[in-house]
């Protein structure tokens, strides 16, 4: 094989990156014998994608691909995915939109100074949340007024330029999904009015982020603590 | 696998790049299941998994047009989206090995050896005839490769190999595949 031909077939393999990947890229679009090369590559490794397990798509999951083919189609711009999981799904449409993550900051800083103008009686759920080490870092209280407010039990050490971001799991087909922000451990309402109120079972985590929350949505950076809600007697 | 035999993948393609949507749906039905059980390979998560499926069909759909491959060759196309997207996911944007260690997250079971995949794959298969000519640490490497959608570093700290001998192994491994292969 010539230099070219170990380029296709680590190309299709999956095997570049950075500079590599970029000319093979190149030479994809531009060069007919390359782009025959790696299609040749690809048609053989297939044979080890029929080898994995498949699994069921969600239901909804065609609904979800019809739908945005029109949009794709007519040219109009991508619109949000479903509702139940647009913040969670929609990675290109937060990166495309320029102003999508300025005009989430506002619509979490209303929901916050809502929240935070609610009284907070006993609460009727509460989350645990444990460091990795296991000790008990925090506690989430969930009213019955479905105002959600997480209490740090100990001080969290954010390096320099790192914010702390928290997230709740729901089902894991909607995935994380962001619920507050803060620079530092202090008490704060959760905004979750997107959300079902939280119930038995449903995840909260706590990761450290660059400024501005996480740049895809999901959680990127590491778990600070995590925890499940449980009913309060 | 009846659901494969009433389409052709290369005629499918060419009608979705005519809008015809019933044939991006005869590919759905033929291949969403086996797409996501390789996206989940490369994802550990459902949602992301799905999300990386939902981009690769949406990109079929655009992109069919440029489709120029020859006969058996469209579903090595339509795999190659898929990939090249969950890859994207694993890689540049969600960096989703950081969380792993949240449980309810959604990761899957561990995964199946890589010789445990050798074993299922067709024995009309030249590339599995020709993956075991390989010994069997070349013979991983090449397959934490493709199938877990490993970086050549990742796969030198997984395996606690110098980077150089994976991208020799990985190189020369190739090439005896493509030997073999013919």
């Amino acid at each position: 094989m010539s230099e070219r031909d170990s380029l296709a077939a680590e190309y299709a393999l999956g095997a570049l990156e950075g500079a590599d990947l970029a000319r093979a890229e190149r030479l994809e679009r531009d060069d007919a014998a390359f782009r025959a090369a790696v299609a040749r590559w690809r048609a053989d490794l297939c044979a080890l994608d029929d080898a994995a397990t498949p699994a069921a798509p969600s239901p909804d999951l065609w609904t979800r691909i019809e739908a945005q083919s029109h949009a794709a189609r007519a040219g109009a711009p991508t619109p949000a995915r479903a509702p139940r999981a647009a913040l969670w799904e929609s990675l290109a449409f937060w990166r495309n939109a320029g102003l999508a993550a300025a005009l989430a900051s506002l619509v979490l800083a209303v929901g916050l100074v809502a929240a935070l103008n609610r009284a907070a009686p006993s609460p009727v759920y509460v989350a645990v949340l444990n460091a990795p080490d296991g000790r008990a870092a925090a506690v989430v209280n969930v009213h019955a007024d479905g105002a959600v407010e997480l209490i740090p039990l100990e001080d969290i050490a954010v390096p320099q330029g790192r914010i702390i971001e928290v997230w709740t799991l729901q089902d894991r087909a909607q995935g994380p999904v962001s619920v507050g922000r803060m620079d530092r451990a202090r008490r704060l309402k959760l905004d979750l009015k997107t959300l079902r109120a939280p119930d038995v079972n449903h995840l909260f985590e706590l990761t450290l982020e660059p400024p501005g929350g996480s740049p895809t949505g999901k959680p990127t950076g590491p778990v600070l603590m995590k925890g499940l809600a449980a009913k309060s007697v | 696998m009846d659901a494969r035999a009433g389409i052709d993948v290369e005629t499918a393609i060419a009608a979705c790049a005519a809008g015809d949507r019933s044939a991006l749906r005869a590919l759905y039905d033929r291949e969403a299941a086996q797409m996501l059980g390789v996206a989940l390979r490369i994802l550990k998560r459902r949602a992301l998994a799905e999300d990386a499926v939902q981009d690769a069909f949406l990109r079929i759909w655009s992109a069919a047009a440029s489709f120029d491959g020859t006969a058996g060759q469209g579903r090595g196309w339509i795999y190659a989206i898929l990939r090249n997207r969950a890859l994207n996911m694993l890689r540049g944007e969600a960096r989703v090995d950081l969380v792993d260690d949240v449980e309810p997250l959604g990761l899957e079971d561990p995964q199946e050896s890589p010789e445990a995949m050798v074993a299922r794959m067709s024995d009309a298969s030249a590339l599995k005839r020709c993956l075991e000519t390989l010994d069997a640490a070349r013979r991983r490497v090449i397959l934490l490769a493709y199938t877990d959608g490993l970086s050549q570093g990742e796969i030198a700290g997984r395996l606690g190999l110098p980077l150089g001998t994976v991208k020799a192994w990985t190189r020369r491994s190739l090439l005896a595949l493509r030997e073999c292969m013919g």
